[in-house]
């Protein structure tokens, strides 16, 4: 089965889709299997993080603009310095992440907590959950 | 059935489907014309053009202001080539960044004012069609326009393919900077595009009430064109086609000063007064006041607005509709059709010919030899 769930993004924000794929992966009865979540975008992410620190989200943040600085000097000059530093972001985070589910719950960490990672925005965007039986 | 029929006012039925072929041409251009470097420099903007690329810039002033956030001036060439303060210009890096508009690019003063701007340091963005004109060739950069050829008239589809590029590239400035998100650029440039559809819509009507009105007002001696903030542009911009159409007396003035001068004109029942007010216009309240009073003068009048008579208290006029954007930045592209339409019957009616046919004492103009044969000087 495949669900998808859509959020109304401010720019370079973070959301917390931990639970709606806690609830997706219950309500699937899959008992034994995979669960992927992925979005469609070329401009924001999927990752994992620590809950437990609000400042974690900070340091993460600012160490994205670190490593991938908004500049103007991009090759990519169609849409915005934002759009293609997006881009880059997107890239190197990934797309996607993919989890176990035993005994019919999504197996995380204690501290791992699923991210939506917006890299430009403000945007309408979407991300899927699906899961797959063994 | 359309009564009336010339050059001009095919020019102006044309507008519909001109808007969408030249913004598949200008969409892309604009997004590509300067760098981000360049865009992220930009301290000031100066727009400049002789003409009715003059009304463009004074059309658009507003939306360059309104949507990146950069103090923007509307310098007339003459100003700029001869009078503009050597001091503050060539500032900050290359700024102001002057925008030059001409789409044959042989006006003798906006060549010279941009060889001057250039000369004491500033970045010239030239919109032109033609890259080897005087404009282009003195250009940092050129914007270049494509602009279907068509039966000669007084501009009218070049000065909607200016007012285009200019919103375009204001657009596109806040974009880059980050004024707002690329979706709401998106939502900029469609009310852009959507206009030749809402103008087709509302044509029909508005050619018939525009020549009704021409037939009441062939004989007047003088007409007199109202309008504030990027009203005021299309005003400027009707007392242009008017001139250049028929040969009579025009005047253009803003909204607040014709309280201070305009409204002393005698034989006040013989001058043809029109009036720009869109409903989003933040000069609103003061254009219903002047409806009011020019009513009071017993003025014939005429209304262009993307209104109707309940927007202006219900007092008497002829109220022609334009298009209604969601966005009143983006107006000026389309509310200029009715006075087009107006000088094209006007002329069509008196069986004037355009430009007095740069014949007799107005030979010297012919081939536009009075904008292009002119001293350079640049100081």
């Amino acid at each position: 089965m495949v669900k998808q769930f859509n959020i109304k993004t401010k720019y370079n924000d973070i959301y917390d889709i931990t639970e709606c794929v806690k609830k997706t992966v219950e309500e699937s009865g899959i008992k034994e299997g995979i669960c992927m979540v992925y979005n469609p975008h070329s401009t924001a992410g999927i990752t994992v993080f620590s809950p437990w620190d609000p400042d974690g989200f900070k340091d993460l943040d600012e160490e994205i603009r670190r490593l991938i600085p908004t500049k103007v000097d991009f090759h990519h000059q169609h849409d915005t310095p934002q759009d293609a530093a997006g881009h880059i972001k997107s890239a190197l985070m990934g797309i996607s992440s993919s989890f176990i589910v035993t005994e019919g719950k999504l197996l995380l960490g204690g501290s791992q907590g699923i991210y939506f990672l917006e890299f430009d925005g403000p945007r309408n965007r979407e991300y899927y959950v699906k899961i797959q039986a063994d | 059935m359309i009564k009336y029929s010339n050059p001009m006012s095919r020019q102006v039925e044309s507008l519909p489907e001109l808007i969408e072929q030249q913004y598949k041409d200008l969409e892309p251009k604009t997004r590509t014309v300067l760098t981000f470097q360049e865009i992220y420099n930009i301290q000031r903007i100066v727009l400049t053009g002789c003409g009715d690329s003059y009304a463009a810039a004074m059309a658009t002033k507003h939306a360059f202001e309104m949507l990146t956030g950069i103090p923007t001036e509307v310098v007339s060439a003459i100003e700029l080539s001869r009078f503009y303060c050597k001091k503050h210009l060539g500032v900050d890096c290359r700024n102001p960044l002057v925008i030059a508009i001409s789409n044959s690019g042989t006006g003798a003063r906006v060549s010279e004012a941009v060889q001057r701007a250039r000369k004491y340091g500033c970045f010239i963005l030239g919109i032109t069609g033609c890259e080897e004109s005087p404009l282009g060739v003195n250009s940092d950069k050129i914007l270049q326009l494509d602009i279907p050829t068509f039966e000669g008239a007084p501009g009218t589809r070049s000065y909607l393919v200016s007012v285009m590029s200019l919103l375009l590239l204001a657009i596109r400035f806040g974009e880059v900077r980050h004024q707002y998100s690329m979706t709401q650029a998106e939502r900029y440039r469609d009310d852009i595009k959507m206009q030749g559809k809402a103008l087709k819509k509302l044509l029909p009507k508005m050619e018939e009430t525009v020549a009704n009105t021409a037939e009441q007002w062939k004989d007047f001696p003088c007409y007199d064109f109202i309008g504030a903030g990027f009203d005021y542009a299309t005003a400027w911009f009707g007392q242009a086609k008017i001139l250049e159409a028929t040969g009579k007396f025009v005047m253009h003035i803003n909204t607040e000063e014709w309280f201070h001068l305009n409204f002393f004109a005698r034989e006040a029942k013989k001058l043809g007064t029109v009036v720009i007010a869109n409903t989003t216009n933040p000069a609103h309240s003061r254009s219903k006041e002047l409806v009011k009073y020019a009513n009071v003068l017993h003025r014939p009048l005429l209304v262009i607005t993307d209104g109707d008579a309940s927007d202006f208290d219900e007092e008497e006029a002829t109220y022609i509709k334009v298009p209604k954007t969601n966005y009143s930045i983006t107006m000026p592209l389309t509310q200029f059709a009715p006075v087009c339409l107006l000088a094209s019957y006007l002329s069509e009616i008196l069986g004037e010919t355009y430009g007095r046919g740069c014949e007799g004492d107005w030979e010297f103009s012919k081939n536009g030899a009075g904008v292009t044969n002119s001293e350079i000087i640049v100081d």
